[in-house]
């Protein structure tokens, strides 16, 4: 296994004094929740009248002459957890190793070699795909590699712990715009438990975890029936004083606001739809848990109900050993997986493609981000003795829609696949975790510099560690 | 304001937050503002508010509560002087389900709630108190606080300790506590753990915070800022990568005047100790490749080397010539005693630092109070002893009363719920609450069971247990029994607590926020909640109590001290006896579970 070697200024230790912090003595008397409440949600006026000394607690900074793309409304981010091998699929490098039948062949006037025969689905929508192939990971160790990317730093960094997920920080942004049919959830997680979650943001950013099920949402509806739960609503909200007096305090009457929230979700029309499928469907994906997720995210996006971050993951490319194994009893291998990610993915372009935007002349597509990411590549060349691929830093991102331009090869390795001979972007170096998420975050009109100071450690919180100086910046070659 | 729901207030628009706060604060609304111009609003309109407007007339000093010890008197000092006044001492009922929680994470049920009420001695809640401490729930539910803070979890972004070595360490932690062995003996034990990973709990200390993507001294470093955070509640990562001076001068002046080098002699303390990863064969699953470590003072030379360049940290280079780093305690320069073991000299100087005890009273008052008298837990100024606790004498009585109570944790803890100040009312009966008098103490602040409180609430208020399978462990009948918060189905009881919030112990920390999931699932979550209330679930509290009567009377109070631990008052009873005889009679006894299940009062503490 290699280990990264990280240059200094990639150590996430923000400049603490330029950040317009207070002093800590501020903040006495406040609990973390209700300092993040206070500041993060930037809801409650009448909240700040209550408090003992109140001095700013919410504030940003952000660095001067920032051009953000604001091309999408929304991003579907596919996390392929495991890491696949980047060059057996979106950095192909044919050699003695590469199987026959994954069918090498020429795309968009002969610049894009592509596995057809592993991908066929993926294969006929390379002129929407934009390949980035000078990604380089910063670390081989799978967990902390997945926390990294979904959070952009480093999980040990003097912030890891109080990050929130980078769909988190969307969800939060875009809070202001909500609507009031906007009744979903901001940032939704398909088969994502265990990914990052809030960090130091309130549980509304949260990600809204669902378990795809063609039935839908195991809590939007009352198992014991519409009747039923209107007598126990109403009954409750006649029993239960509390809920009228706030008597109990500020944190009650929160609680009671998310019951009157979850009502209007279920109450909302056609809402268990969006999270449920009929098996035609299914089969249109893949006939796989990873497809369902994906038919939920188009639902989502769709649906224009406030869900602004889609994260759809999907595990097990962790392939050590047999990575070229046909498909048979219990392998797992590039067969296996790309079985149910190729259709899944393949008909997610499509069905973007084909539905309207919510402006004339575009489509879905056009105004949704679409991400697939991984925590590292694997090893190039020859298989290893275990006929497998090992953890690898070299690796690369797949992007398409939301402003994106198809048909981009962006940077370019050397023949083994495992070196970069041209970064293909401005800042001609690596592209990391961290640039990524400033592409997406530009994309969806964030401004990737914003400092933060509502955050615990009063340090100042930074949406990408150092963008503020310009060690990080989107891919605008992309757009 | 009244609150309106978070969807609602933002589809107004800012006119409705702002149109609020004019008529108390001087703010100029703006038209069709940015979100940024709308944050600077904010802004600004909190700075204007002057931080006395809310408070009381100056109550008669008379009717203050009793004070029965120094907590009180610190507490109810601090509310005369500046003119608070507290509310009144809880009901038995209130008191009960109260202490039952903090102490043991679980309800108390029916039965018990009945005896205590009957009960006419006058020193039933101090025997109470004492009782709890005794029990085997209250060895879970610290154990879950010592997993918390020490972060006992199978699996991190760093390392994976697997669940063999969380067991042994579950299992140390919980024989500590079960045995009443002292606090800073646990900390020393766990800052010195010696041996197999697998089999010898407190050398988890050193496994989980191995750093596998860098030179060894980012474990030590790791494992210096760990034990500085955990234990001595001081953000020591901040001076991991460079000096404080120009970094931390507002977030901690202390650590502002300390550098990077004294950073390193704290971490020079683990230069002598070695992790040797071994392989393991899993009984339980052969095909598995589980690694463990033997964690020893192997290298009796060992010194902490400045010449790295790669990792997670700045480079580490020769200072003045100086090419290593002998221990030094950051707080006060002790190092080793000639011979002794470097972390062994750690675990001795760290535990007899006064901050240490500081730190552990403050984390145990957040426990049962719900706010740390220094916010946040583990971020203490020693510079700013005077201004940065709410109440710094208190905090100094708290932290020495520790040390005389030999770091026993039940001890302190005893004095904590038997003051007055604990045990007054979650309802402010003097007048109209104000939320800046919470910092005073003068009600109890509710807050949120934990997601392993709420779990192990709705088993014991329906009946229905729950069972957990715990690789290693076999069943366990409670949340507040799992090793760690990665257990548990995450199709079912694992979602639930995931949705509560009981994190990760690693980089999602263990949160009391509220979320929409959680409402959704307390309504409609078919396997936790809708099959506990069902009649025809065996053994449920609604078939026992339709089993025990018609009277809907009955029902209804029987109903009540289940869920919520308490009799319904007069008007309750009525409303609910209204309820139950409007329908079918069976029906609106699961109606009326659920009702209380959902109630405000089931969910907070």
């Amino acid at each position: 296994m290699k280990r990264p070697k990280l240059p200094k200024s990639t150590i996430e230790c923000p400049d603490c004094n330029k950040a317009s912090g207070f002093p800590l003595g501020d903040a006495k008397g406040f609990s973390r929740r209700r300092f993040l409440q206070v500041g993060a949600t930037g809801i409650i006026a009448s909240y700040f009248l209550d408090v003992v000394n109140p001095r700013v607690l919410y504030g940003r900074t952000i660095a001067a002459n920032v051009a953000l793309r604001s091309t999408a409304t929304n991003a579907i981010f596919i996390f392929l957890s495991g890491a696949p091998s980047n060059i057996d699929t979106w950095d192909l490098k044919e050699g003695a190793w590469t199987p026959s039948d994954f069918n090498p062949t020429s795309y968009n006037g002969g610049n894009l070699r592509f596995p057809q025969g592993l991908m066929p689905n993926t294969a006929q929508h390379l002129d929407k795909l934009s390949f980035v192939r000078s990604g380089l990971a910063w670390a081989a160790v799978h967990q902390l590699g997945q926390t990294w990317a979904q959070i952009a730093r480093n999980p040990t960094g003097a912030t890891g712990a109080i990050a929130p997920h980078i769909g988190s920080v969307v969800s939060l942004e875009e809070q202001v715009a909500r609507k009031t049919s906007d009744v979903l959830p901001g940032f939704i997680a398909l088969n994502s438990a265990g990914i990052p979650s809030s960090g130091y943001f309130p549980a509304t950013y949260a990600p809204f975890q669902v378990i795809p099920a063609s039935t839908g949402l195991p809590t939007i509806s009352h198992p014991d029936g519409p009747t039923r739960f209107t007598d126990r609503w109403n009954f409750l909200h006649q029993l239960d004083a509390n809920r009228t007096s706030g008597a109990l305090g500020k944190v009650t009457s929160d609680m009671n606001n998310f019951y009157d929230q979850s009502k209007t979700l279920m109450d909302a029309p056609n809402i268990n739809a969006l999270f449920s499928f009929s098996s035609t469907e299914h089969s249109q994906y893949g006939s796989s848990t990873f497809g369902d997720s994906l038919i939920i995210a188009r639902n989502l996006v769709s649906a224009r109900k406030g869900t602004r971050f889609v994260q759809a993951t999907f595990g097990n490319w962790d392939h050590h050993s047999g990575i070229y194994d046909k498909p048979g009893n219990g392998v797992n291998s590039l067969y296996t997986q790309s079985a149910q990610f190729d259709p899944a993915f393949g008909a997610l372009l499509t069905d973007l493609k084909n539905m309207p935007g919510s402006v004339a002349g575009k489509t879905l597509l056009d105004e949704t981000l679409v991400v697939v990411v991984a925590e590292f590549g694997r090893t190039v060349g020859a298989l290893n003795n275990q006929q497998g691929r090992d953890h690898n830093l070299r690796m690369s991102t797949v992007w398409a829609g939301g402003g994106i331009r198809g048909g981009l090869v962006i940077g370019k390795t050397d023949a083994t696949g495992n070196d970069v001979v041209d970064y293909g972007w401005s800042q001609n170096r690596d592209i990391r975790p961290e640039d990524v998420t400033c592409t997406i975050y530009s994309a969806l009109g964030i401004d990737y510099t914003t400092v933060r100071h509502d955050d615990p450690l009063n340090r100042g919180f930074e949406y990408v560690p150092f963008a503020k100086d310009g060690t990080y910046k989107p891919i605008d070659e992309l757009f | 304001m009244k609150h309106k729901s978070w969807v609602a207030i933002l589809a107004a628009g800012p006119a409705l937050l702002f149109g609020d706060q004019k008529a108390t604060c001087p703010v100029v609304p703006i038209v069709n503002p940015s979100p940024q111009a709308i944050y600077h609003q904010l802004s600004v309109a909190t700075e204007s508010v002057a931080p006395t407007r809310h408070r009381a007339v100056e109550p008669a000093k008379s009717s203050f509560p009793p004070a029965v010890n120094f907590i009180d008197t610190e507490v109810f000092g601090k509310m005369r002087t500046d003119g608070v006044m507290p509310t009144t001492i809880a009901g038995d009922e209130e008191f009960l389900r109260r202490v039952t929680l903090d102490l043991t994470g679980q309800i108390p049920d029916a039965a018990t709630v009945q005896a205590f009420v009957a009960d006419a001695t006058t020193d039933k809640r101090a025997r109470k108190i004492d009782q709890l401490l005794a029990s085997d729930a209250f060895v879970d539910r610290w154990t879950m606080w010592f997993g918390d803070l020490v972060q006992n979890v199978q699996a991190s972004n760093n390392i994976r300790e697997y669940y063999v070595g969380r067991n042994a360490y579950y299992n140390y932690i919980h024989d500590s506590i079960k045995n009443a062995k002292p606090y800073d003996q646990m900390v020393r034990e766990i800052i010195s753990g010696k041996g197999d990973s697998f089999t010898n709990g407190p050398s988890d200390f050193w496994v989980r915070q191995i750093q596998t993507n860098g030179p060894v001294q980012d474990t030590y470093d790791n494992l210096a800022a760990q034990s500085g955070e955990k234990f001595l509640a001081m953000p020591m990562l901040c001076i991991s990568c460079h000096n404080g001076l120009g970094h931390l001068d507002l977030v901690n002046t202390y650590l502002k005047s300390k550098t990077r080098y004294d950073f390193w002699g704290e971490a020079a303390f683990f230069a002598r100790t070695r992790a040797q990863r071994q392989p393991y064969t899993d009984p339980n699953n052969p095909n598995a490749n589980l690694f463990k470590y033997d964690v020893q003072d192997s290298i009796p030379n060992g010194a902490y080397q400045l010449n790295t360049t790669s990792g997670n940290k700045t480079p580490r280079t020769a200072v003045n010539g100086q090419s290593t780093v002998s221990p030094a305690f950051l707080l006060t320069g002790e190092a080793p005693r000639p011979g002794e073991p470097y972390r062994d000299a750690l675990g001795r100087v760290m535990t007899g630092n006064i901050q240490f005890s500081r730190a552990a009273v403050n984390y145990l008052w957040k426990e049962m109070f719900g706010l740390g008298l220094v916010e946040p837990t583990n971020n203490m100024d020693i510079n700013q002893l005077n201004t940065q606790p709410t109440h710094p004498n208190l905090l100094t009585l708290l932290a020495n009363e520790f040390v005389a109570d030999k770091y026993d944790l039940r001890a302190i803890l005893r004095t904590m719920a038997n003051s007055t100040t604990y045990q007054l009312s979650t309802k402010y009966t003097p007048g109209s609450w104000s939320e800046s008098w919470t910092p005073y103490f003068a009600r109890h602040l509710a807050h949120r069971l934990t997601a392993e409180e709420m779990l192990d609430a709705i088993t014991t208020a329906t009946s229905v247990p729950v069972t957990f399978n715990v690789n290693g462990i076999g069943t366990v009948n409670a949340a507040m029994k799992l090793p760690d918060t990665l257990e548990a189905d995450r199709n079912t009881y694992g979602r639930f607590l995931d949705e509560f919030g009981r994190g990760d112990r690693d980089t999602t920390p263990r949160s009391n926020d509220t979320s929409i999931a959680q409402s959704l699932s307390l309504m409609n979550d078919g396997q936790v909640v809708i099959t506990r209330i069902h009649r025809n679930t065996a053994n449920s509290t609604v078939a026992k109590v339709l089993a025990s009567t018609t009277d809907p009377g009955s029902i209804a109070d029987q109903l009540y001290l289940a869920t919520l631990s308490r009799r319904p008052t007069a008007s309750e009873r009525q409303q609910a006896i209204g309820f139950l005889t409007g329908g079918n009679l069976a029906q609106r006894t699961e109606d009326l579970q659920w009702v209380l299940l959902n109630s405000l009062e089931f969910l907070f503490d």
